[in-house]
């Protein structure tokens, strides 16, 4: 896949402008609040990756920065404009890749990117198109006939087609291969290296790992966790395991660590994980203590993101670990 | 700002275009709705020619053959259409882009539209192959009969998709507009052999003012069967372009406030 020219955000704008900006955003339907007030920004050349299980609200939220729907309360903002009701002006800059959405059948590919095209205001030429997605040789082939990951790249074609500023990826790479899901974060890193602003939904941690420079982890609504993936990380201890013979001495009480012991295995959980692991292998080689498999590493995003996106409402706080040993 | 270009009226038609290319393409796919695009108007002709035709002659029949267009073509398609694809999320997709609301519903609906146009020219034309056509009273009451009509059936199936689940469900959906109109329109029972009180009502359905209208210009008819010229044509027409005017505004507004562009989850 190929990026090709820029899609430069519209140049009058003042870089104090955000691309995207979130307000308070709320979305009921009847008496049940799928939103519950989120706030977020996304800057030209960033992305922002969405985290959260099934129902947790990152579809319906993303619908109102589509202009698909309204809030039903606080404020969305593209290039400080009103997706909805300033539906004209706003569209033209923002490529839209839903969940899932359809397309005729008895088209082929190439017919049904051209007409696409044709209703937008500057669009990319055809070929080019369909180069960056790995479909050129499939320009003639029905969309009947195309396999599910052809799907999918067919319609990320046609929400780059405008060549937009803004893109909005609700789970852009489900259902690709993973070469095919490599080729489409090297596009979208493309993009975003040309200046495009980028929100984007997935359940692959790695794929937020790869493309986000920032991450908000949404739960019931809200987001419960938001920072880049260092900080993201960061808000989980670190784990430090290994194991001891049983006739080791007694481990001492480590500054700032919890552990959790059941002999032979050990597993020593701390939030400043270099003084914990200095003062561990400085007690062991005192005591000429074996540690056996020793393992020390920093939490990782997977599990900041089970701690979080998963846990009832009333166990929301990260780390609540079992009193040591 | 004003970094953000307004959108303009030719714009407007170029996204129009697009779409309406690409649906009527489609539609060219598939054979057995051309050919009985083709076919039902040449047999509608051509059955009446066995049968025999009636006093009314070729002229009444051009009447009829429009009104079940519309019908049975124009709106009962566009139902199927409008549903079908907001059930297959193509609505949707379409609503990310730069095509409006109203264009994508225009768009969608021109190839329905240009066979609603050939169906009537194809009857118009085997009359007049059959020796049955005579000069019209007005040629332009007819063809108001036939834009208005065909943009009434347009707002009338987007309306109509509110309460139609499925392509399926729209035989069930469409009936109280088809039935009412096969009956009470005029279509097939000429408004004259009801109680006048009655017809006086009919006129007022949907329908009924494009049969009254096409009728007018046609065979120099009025709904109760007295003959007018040119002058009377359309002095009888101003009720029914009333009429029609105002269903398709009602209906337009309606249409804009049910029409769903997603399925409901």
């Amino acid at each position: 896949m190929h990026p090709t020219t820029a899609p430069a955000p519209p140049s009058p704008v003042p870089p104090t402008v955000p691309a995207v900006e979130v307000v308070d955003l709320r979305r009921r339907y009847g008496s049940f609040e799928a939103v519950r007030g989120i706030s977020f920004e996304v800057h030209p050349g960033e992305v922002l990756a969405v985290l959260g299980v099934n129902g947790a609200g990152k579809t319906s939220a993303l619908e109102v920065l589509e202009g698909l729907a309204a809030p039903s309360g606080g404020s969305v903002r593209v290039f400080g404009r009103d997706p909805q009701h300033e539906r004209s002006a706003v569209r033209r800059h923002l490529g839209v890749l839903l969940q899932a959405s359809g397309l005729p059948g008895d088209l082929t590919v190439a017919e049904t990117v051209r007409p696409w095209g044709r209703t937008l205001t500057d669009p990319r030429p055809v070929g080019e198109a369909l180069e960056m997605v790995d479909l050129a040789g499939r320009a003639d082939v029905r969309v009947r006939s195309l396999s599910g990951g052809e799907r999918r790249r067919l319609d990320l074609t046609l929400a780059l087609l405008g060549r937009p500023a803004v893109l909005v990826l609700d789970e852009p790479t489900t259902g690709l291969d993973p070469e095919s899901r490599r080729s489409v974060w090297t596009l979208v890193r493309g993009l975003v290296d040309d200046g495009a602003a980028v929100v984007l939904t997935t359940h692959h941690l790695e794929e937020a790992e790869q493309l986000a420079d920032r991450i908000a982890i949404m739960r019931a609504g809200r987001i419960v966790l938001a920072g880049t993936r260092e900080e993201i990380a960061a808000t989980q201890p670190a784990t430090i395991t290994f194991t001891l013979t049983a006739d080791a001495p007694a481990l001492p009480s480590l500054p700032g660590v919890r552990a959790h012991t059941r002999r032979p295995d050990v597993e020593l959980h701390t939030r400043a994980l270099q003084p914990a692991l200095t003062a561990l292998l400085t007690w062991a080689a005192e005591h000429r203590v074996v540690l056996a498999g020793l393992q020390a590493r920093s939490a990782s995003l997977e599990r900041a993101f089970l701690a979080v996106a998963d846990a009832e409402p009333a166990a929301a706080e990260p780390a609540a670990a079992d009193p040591a040993a | 700002m004003t970094v953000l270009a307004a959108p303009t009226a030719s714009g407007a038609r170029r996204r129009v275009l697009a779409l309406a290319g690409a649906e009527t393409r489609l539609l060219l796919r598939n054979r057995t709705a051309v050919v009985n695009s083709v076919l039902m108007p040449l047999l509608l002709v051509a059955a009446v020619r066995a049968i025999g035709l009636d006093t009314a002659g070729g002229n009444q029949l051009v009447v009829t053959g429009l009104g079940i267009t519309l019908l049975f073509v124009t709106y009962y398609n566009l139902v199927t259409t409008y549903v079908a694809r907001r059930e297959d999320l193509v609505l949707q997709r379409m609503r990310t882009g730069e095509l409006t609301g109203p264009e994508i519903l225009l768009g969608t609906a021109v190839p329905t539209l240009l066979v609603t146009l050939a169906q009537v020219a194809l009857v118009t034309a085997g009359v007049t192959v059959i020796g049955e056509w005579s000069a019209p009273v007005d040629v332009v009451l007819p063809l108001l009969a036939l834009v208005l009509g065909a943009a009434l059936m347009v707002v009338l199936a987007a309306a109509s998709t509110a309460f139609t689940r499925t392509a399926e469900s729209a035989q069930i959906t469409t009936l109280p507009l088809v039935m009412g109109a096969t009956v009470g329109s005029g279509l097939f029972t000429p408004l004259s052999v009801f109680p006048e009180a009655l017809a006086g009502v009919l006129r007022f359905l949907p329908l009924t003012p494009v049969v009254e209208l096409a009728q007018l210009g046609l065979t120099g008819r009025a709904w109760d069967g007295r003959a007018v010229d040119l002058a009377g044509a359309w002095s009888a027409a101003v009720l029914p372009l009333a009429v029609l005017a105002a269903w398709t505004i009602v209906g337009g507004l309606l249409a804009g406030r049910v029409f769903r562009w997603a399925p409901r989850r």
